[in-house]
């Protein structure tokens, strides 16, 4: 960093850059002293992380992890070098929870109960932290998963390098960042991936069956159908659907995940646990019951995919029906019904593919990740 | 064959001060060495002991194979001397005055090469390298060679010459291919986060905290010449075996010698050269240099 030459970075009044034989004071490191307010994390033995082709990867990146509004907010007026001077003088406290936060905690709780059953067996969740950040929020990031004593053990700290490339080297199944063009360039490359915002409103969720909930149309199937109803209005999309409702819709970017968690579903009615099963799938749809709502179940079929619960909304409005349901994450292709998920406290995330993206574009800048 | 060491132009920077040095055909010196006696001998102490002095082979530099008539082809430490050659001007570009600079040693490793040395001279012009000096030196005697000039970082493309400068107490990588498709511009060093908290008592690694004046010390106090942005020279830790409690102890170990880190890497035992394959570093400091997989 360059602070005027020569001059180097302090923290809390100590020289970040002094080495171990100059020390005048009594602590070796400044944040010895700072380690003392942090919970100190428990010492249980570490279960060995998975292979990455044999688990379910999710990455994560931080600001859907934690929540580092006031951070993002300094990086965005400030700039790099004041947001790095922020981070590492406040090392020592943690980050509260993100938008991802209690979908990462349900994870951990699935693996809890697959390790039970299957001690041997590497097909589990391995959550990975990818960001963008730089090496030097390294320690805060570190020091705040072991405050709240997360089971991440594996991470990429760019420093503005793009993560598409280390996605695919963890056979990423599925990407979880709050910078929309990441997220973009994710799906273009075949990764299941999703932009998430922070919330004001988060409703409580279960700590012990993880629910995931998906919208139909551009998720988990693709958006020939949307793209119908968009060209030609709703009288057509219902012929449409109705006179190919045995033709199954080609697969969407969720299709893959979804998929996974069907696998991980089936471990558990293996050893009779199908009225316990810790995973839980909705599709949450503005498809009808009656009519289209017939092609949606019969590709699901084919594909040879259950879920678990399908609710058809014929167009009525999703987040009462979520609020219900309490996923720990919902996915959806329109920002309209991210939105009105979210203000009823639905974690919801938007999956920027298909047809609804061209037409509804949200002006203004989106805000990047710092670099 | 003795070695000898040419003082070429280290004060090539500084050029404008000076008149004009006759580098091309030094005069040599009583002792054998080629010095540049013109040089006035405080200026060039003062400057020499900021330096950092990093010596490559000249295999690793020329590839030992073709040559191009009269100049050898450029080998794979090329893009590693034109990303060190890049620190420097980005260092004297924001202070003419610096002196905590890169010297560059090529050194001859083979009694071979070290009969050939008006030819490797006459490639590095040809390739517009700034070496700061040249040593002709042989298998017999390049390891005095590293010592007598205070190399603190020797990098060849051969293991069993890293090994021997190793145990000699000079922190040595082994350059491979991937040095190869390294960026020009920016220099990419990577440590290998394993050794650093847990290192060898025999290797270089274990060095890193009580030297001050080590190579990664001086690399840490380089990299804080410039922003956090578009910085020439990039810091990366990877921590294959562990996990974020290797990796935090790591970047603490690294930041309490002054160095820190631009980009973070925890494996936890997934496999690394999906991950070395993205990185590009142009060299691995570790104690095990080597014997990363494939």
């Amino acid at each position: 960093m360059n602070l005027d030459n020569g001059q180097s970075l302090t923290v809390g009044g100590q020289d970040l850059t002094r080495n171990g034989s100059s020390s005048g004071s009594s602590s070796r490191y400044p944040w010895e002293d700072a380690k003392k307010v942090m919970k100190p994390s428990t010492p249980t033995r570490k279960p060995q992380p998975p292979k990455p082709e044999n688990a379910i990867t999710i990455a994560v990146s931080s600001r859907v992890l934690f929540n580092m509004e006031k951070e993002q907010q300094i990086y965005e007026q400030q700039g790099m070098e004041e947001y790095i001077r922020y981070q590492v003088e406040h090392e020592s406290e943690p980050f509260g929870p993100g938008p991802a936060f209690s979908f990462v905690k349900a994870l951990e709780a699935v693996n809890a109960r697959l390790r039970e059953l299957y001690p041997e067996s590497e097909e589990l969740f391995d959550v990975v932290l990818m960001t963008n950040n730089h090496a030097y929020v390294g320690l805060r990031l570190i020091n705040t998963i072991n405050h709240h004593q997360l089971f991440i053990e594996r991470f990429c700290m760019t420093g503005g390098n793009s993560p598409i490339g280390y996605l695919k080297a963890y056979h990423t199944n599925l990407y979880l960042s709050a910078d929309p063009g990441k997220v973009r360039e994710a799906l273009e490359e075949g990764i299941a991936a999703a932009t998430m915002f922070t919330q004001e409103k988060m409703k409580e969720v279960s700590d012990t069956q993880l629910r995931v909930a998906f919208d139909g149309d551009a998720v988990l199937f693709s958006d020939e159908s949307e793209r119908i109803y968009k060209a030609h209005g709703l009288d057509k999309f219902f012929e449409h659907e109705k006179a190919h409702e045995n033709k199954p819709l080609d697969h969407g970017p969720l299709k893959g995940f979804l998929e996974a968690l069907g696998k991980l579903q089936k471990r558990f009615y293996g050893k009779g646990q199908r009225m316990d099963c810790p995973i839980r799938t909705y599709l949450v749809t503005a498809r009808s019951a009656a009519s289209s709502g017939t092609r949606a179940l019969k590709t699901l079929r084919s594909w040879g995919l259950e879920i678990d619960e399908a609710l058809f909304l014929a167009g009525a409005p999703k987040g009462p029906m979520l609020e219900k349901i309490r996923p720990h994450i919902f996915f959806d292709d329109q920002m309209f019904h991210v939105e009105g998920a979210a203000e009823m406290g639905t974690v919801a995330c938007h999956v920027p593919y298909g047809i609804a993206q061209k037409v509804s574009r949200k002006a203004g800048k989106e805000p990047s990740a710092p670099k | 064959m003795a070695s000898s060491c040419y003082g070429d132009a280290l004060i090539r920077r500084i050029k404008e001060k000076a008149s004009k040095w006759i580098y091309r055909n030094p005069v040599p010196g009583p002792d054998g060495t080629h010095l540049n006696h013109h040089l006035p001998k405080s200026g060039l102490r003062k400057k020499d002991a900021d330096a950092v002095v990093v010596a490559v082979t000249s295999d690793a530099v020329f590839d030992p194979g073709a040559d191009e008539g009269d100049a050898f082809r450029v080998g794979l430490a090329f893009p590693l001397l034109q990303a060190l050659q890049r620190v420097n001007e980005r260092l004297l570009e924001q202070n003419p005055s610096e002196s905590l600079l890169f010297d560059i040693i090529l050194i001859t490793t083979s009694s071979q090469r070290q009969q050939q040395s008006s030819q490797i001279m006459r490639s590095t012009r040809h390739h517009g390298l700034e070496v700061g000096r040249f040593c002709f030196s042989s298998e017999d005697n390049f390891l005095e060679s590293l010592l007598e000039n205070n190399v603190q970082l020797f990098l060849s493309t051969d293991r069993n010459e890293t090994s021997q400068a190793s145990q000699r107490g000079v922190l040595s990588a082994l350059l491979d291919q991937r040095a190869a498709s390294s960026p020009s511009e920016q220099l990419r060093v990577l440590f290998c986060g394993d050794t650093v908290v847990q290192p060898n008592a025999a290797g270089p690694m274990s060095t890193i905290q009580h030297d001050a004046q080590s190579f990664p010390a001086q690399l840490g106090k380089m990299r804080q010449r410039f922003g956090m942005l578009d910085s020439p020279l990039v810091i990366i830790l990877m921590v294959s075996q562990g996990g974020r409690d290797s990796c935090s102890s790591a970047l603490q170990v690294l930041r309490s010698c002054g160095v820190g880190v631009d980009e973070a890497y925890c494996l936890a035992g997934a496999p690394q050269s999906p991950i070395l394959s993205l990185l590009h570093p142009h060299f691995l400091l570790s104690d095990d240099f080597g014997e990363l997989e494939e």
